[in-house]
This record gives structure tokens, sequence and C-alpha cells, in this order.
């Protein structure tokens, strides 16, 4: 849930934040959990994505897309300096994204929700996630090819 | 149906099986390596962080120990829709109890037990210019001297007073013959007519009588008390009326002293008239204000007969007439106690109507803005995502 949020707001210490107020959240909504409609994670991601869309509605602003130098460096020791540029160009074209997609990445492979809970978070169908997730990718791809 | 085309479907298989850790095709390599470059960079949040969220989140839902007492379940009094739930049903409490009021308020103005009659007697006042008092009683527990009092007589110190009365007696299917003839015979005594009658006799609940009487207004108060003590007979309900027509009587006095004076000068003219066209005219006026006299004459005459007779209306029922019940009594039977179970649940039902029809409205309204506030909530929520 971390990661998701982290990356929807670009914001380590924020996201922290947010975090822990999804979970009070949902501690004081738990009775209103009905698991007929959807499973816990898809529900607990639904609260943390009102409050992470609640604190960038208080903010009116995101900061710069999070980079992480030391990961980058690891990376460059241990991959290779080929996977570290293609790296730097996913983390590039990922910043590029609009939320809207970047909040599918987050949702797909940081939190690793299946299609349906992603879903059942954004409040779309399942097809229409499918379609998103290879939309978003498409896009990614071509995004890193011409950056490289 | 795969709503996906090819692309997509083999594009998510490639994601979804990369993810979990297995082989794909070469051709989709770029595609698996992109997924695993947007999975290893998945934020790893700090290890306090972690520590304390996982502790803050073992401790708060952590499952409550058996000696952890339940929580509450009547909470849900408090909420605001139960709050407006209590106040519609004291609503209806009130609408449905006045309305009870209400009609039992208007059957008691014919059903007054005697001694609020005896209260409402006091119609003689000379300002009061109409009154009626009415009685009624259990058929067989009927105190012979509360019905049979005498009706309520006005103090009548130079007023003209028109008095009525109706009574109502029920009898045994058997002796509506036997209590009729008693009432002619009361008539006859107090002087009194019976300007009508109409009696059904038969063996069974039907058997009816209805008279119209007229009893010198001097004898009302023995007569009401004579029918009231018909042998076999028990008063169901009596109403004494009384209207102060002295005003009326009075105008009617002195339009017709006037018109007689009229006359008297007429005539005196007419005396002294000397040319034929003078007379003819004079002829004329003295016949229409003698026509005018007997009219006023006549009015005068009906309203001292009014007051000199007292019209009573009279109806006798065999007993078990539905509209005329007789009680069997005031003790405690079974029938009585399912009349008033009955009355309960009516009274429960109207209640629970009438709180219906003010929850399901108001319930419809907070729902639809309860909807709506979310909706608008969640609206802005994805615009957030758009300032990004």
């Amino acid at each position: 849930m971390y990661a998701y949020v982290a990356t929807l707001l670009c914001d380590r210490a924020a996201a922290e934040d947010v975090t822990a107020l999804a979970f009070e959240r949902a501690f004081r909504r738990r009775r209103t959990f009905d698991r007929r409609r959807g499973e816990e994670r898809a529900w607990l991601f639904g609260i943390a994505r009102n409050a992470a869309l609640d604190e960038l509605r208080r903010r009116k602003r995101v900061a710069a897309l999070m980079t992480d130098p030391e990961d980058a460096s690891a990376a460059v020791d241990e991959a290779g300096p080929d996977v570290a540029l293609r790296r730097t160009a996913v983390r590039e074209a990922l910043a590029k994204l609009p939320a809207r997609e970047r909040e599918v990445i987050a949702l797909k492979f940081h939190a690793g929700l299946r299609n349906a809970e992603l879903a059942r978070v954004l409040g779309i169908s399942e097809s229409a996630a499918g379609t998103l997730i290879h939309r978003t990718m498409q896009k990614l791809r071509k995004a890193c090819n011409e950056s490289l | 149906m795969n709503p996906f085309d090819d692309n997509e479907t083999i594009s998510l298989e490639v994601i979804d099986a990369t993810l979990a850790g297995e082989a794909v095709q070469p051709e989709y390599a770029e595609l698996a390596e992109l997924t695993l470059i947007l999975a290893g960079q998945r934020p790893i949040p700090q290890e306090d962080f972690t520590t304390a969220l996982d502790e803050q989140v073992a401790r708060r839902f952590a499952r409550p120990s058996s000696r952890t007492p339940r929580p509450v379940r009547w909470r849900w009094l408090f909420t605001p829709g139960a709050a407006l739930g209590a106040l519609a049903a004291v609503v209806a409490v009130i609408v449905v109890a006045g309305g009870i009021a209400g009609s039992d308020k208007s059957s008691s103005s014919a059903k007054l037990g005697p001694s609020a009659s005896g209260s409402r007697a006091a119609a003689s006042a000379p300002a009061v210019a109409q009154s009626s008092a009415s009685a009624s009683a259990p058929a067989q527990r009927q105190s012979p001297t509360a019905v049979a009092a005498p009706a309520p007589a006005p103090t009548a110190t130079g007023r003209q007073i028109v008095q009525s009365a109706q009574l109502s007696l029920s009898t045994k299917p058997t002796n509506v013959d036997g209590v009729a003839q008693q009432v002619f015979d009361v008539i006859a005594a107090q002087n009194g007519v019976v300007r009508s009658s109409q009696v059904t006799a038969a063996n069974n609940a039907n058997g009816y009588a209805q008279f119209q009487l007229s009893v010198p207004s001097s004898n009302l108060g023995q007569t009401m008390a004579a029918l009231s003590q018909l042998h076999g007979a028990n008063v169901v309900s009596r109403t004494d009326s009384t209207r102060d027509i002295t005003q009326q009587v009075g105008g009617v006095g002195m339009r017709l002293a006037d018109a007689r004076a009229l006359h008297r000068a007429l005539v005196r003219k007419l005396a002294s008239a000397t040319t034929t066209a003078e007379i003819d005219g004079l002829n004329g006026q003295i016949g229409a204000v003698e026509a005018r006299i007997a009219r006023l004459q006549t009015s005068l005459r009906s309203l001292h007969r009014q007051v000199n007779l007292s019209d009573i209306s009279l109806t006798i029922n065999a007993a078990m007439v539905p509209g005329h019940p007789v009680s069997s009594g005031g003790g405690f039977t079974l029938g009585k106690a399912a009349h008033d179970a009955g009355r309960v649940l009516v009274v429960a039902a109207g209640v629970a109507l009438v709180a219906l029809a003010v929850l399901v409205p108001l319930g419809i309204v907070i729902a639809l803005a309860l909807w709506i506030a979310h909706a608008v909530r969640q609206r802005r929520r994805e615009q957030a995502l758009d300032l990004v």
C-alpha cells in the first residue's frame, strides 16, 4: 500500500502519513466491509486511494517524482550500465505519465493487485482495467524506446 | 467471450507471468523486462515506519479477547436516522391520538353522562339564545333518578323560550308494541299530541318505533320523566334543547303594533275622504295593511305555539339494533377484551402507517442527498488526479 501511495503522491513522507491514515480509516470502518462486494485488499486499497486523493486535493500540488539515487547506483553496480540506463529511462517515462496512468502502474506493479482487484479499486470493469494496463504499458515502452 | 484483442490478452498474460516469476517467450522479452523494471522500482518504506505501522495495525485490528465486552448493539439508537425515526413515531402518535380524541369528542356531545348533562343544564341565562343538554346511560343499569329527572327547564322570567327534547329508548324485541302504547298513554295524560308515529313490531332486533310528540311546555319535564321510566324500556340517550326567541317575538309584536296603528290612521283618513279616487286609494292601502296584519298575527301565533308546546322526538329500538347497542353491563368480558385488543391493534396500525408515511419520503430524500454528496465528493477526488 505504501508503494502505491508513494508512487501516486511522489512524496515518501506524505505516503507514510497517508498509509497510516488509510489503516486508521479502515479500522474505523471495518464494520462496513462486505466480503460479497470484494476482497479485503481491494477494500483497503480503495480507502488508501481516497486518502491519497484527499491529500492531493489538500496540497493541490505534487512533489517531483520520487527518486532514490542510492538504489539507482546500486542497480548500476549489480546489473551493469545498460540495465541502469534502461531503468532510468523507465523511471523518467513513468514520471511523465499522467497521474491516472501512473496510478494504474502503481496498483499493478507496486501494489501487486490482480486485474479484478485493480478494477474494484478504480471503480471500473475488469476488462477496462486490462485495457488501461495494456495501453499504459504501450505508452511506457514507446517513451523508453524514444529516450534510448 | 474474451473482451480483449489478441495483443491485449497476450500482453496481460506476459505481465502476469513475469510478475509470477514464470518464463515467457523470447519475443516478449522486452515487455517482461519492462515489467520487471517497473516492479523493481517499487518504493520501499523506511523500516522504522513499517515496524511502527505493523505494530499499530496489529494492535488495532487484533481480535478482541473473550473477556473484552462485546460492542454495544444499541448504539444505533443514537444515530441521526434513529433520531428521525423516533421523531416520526412521536408525530404519528400525536396525529393518531389527536384523531382518536377528536372522534371521541364528537361522540361525547351526544353521549354525556347524567352529571355532565346536569352541568350543562343552566341554559336559561338571557344572553344564551340556544342551548342543549344530552344524557345517556347504560340501558340496564340506569339509575331511574338520574335519567327520569325533569328536563332542565329555563327560568323564563319574561323570556320566550322554545324547548325541545330527543329521547332514545331500547327495549326487548317483543316489547316494542307495549312500550309504544305506554308512550301514547303518557302523552294523553300530559295533554300532549302525537303528531306522527311509526311502529314496526318484529320479534327480532329490527323492531323499531318513532314518535314526533308535542306537549305543553309546562308539562315537558314531567313528560320526559314519565317517558324515561316506561316499563320495560331503558334510556339510551336523551337530549334537551332550548332556544330563546324573545327578540324574535318582540320584533313581530312591534311590527304588528305598527301595522295596526297604520290601519287605524288609514281608517280615520278614509272617514274624512271626499273624492272617489282618494277613497279607492285608501281602500287599497287598508287592504294591504290588513293582509300584513294577518301575516304578522300568524307568525306571532306560530311563535307562541312554539313557546307553549314543546316538541319531543322519541325513538324506541329493539335491543341489538346496530348503532344502538344495549350495554351488557360494566363487568369484564371476553368480548370486551377482544374489542379493546382490536382497538389497540387499530391504533398501533395507524401509528405505524403514519410513521411509515413520514419515514419513507424522509428516507428517500436522505438517501438521495447522501448519494449526491458521495458522488460529488468522489468526483472532486478524481479531479485531484487531473491536477497532477
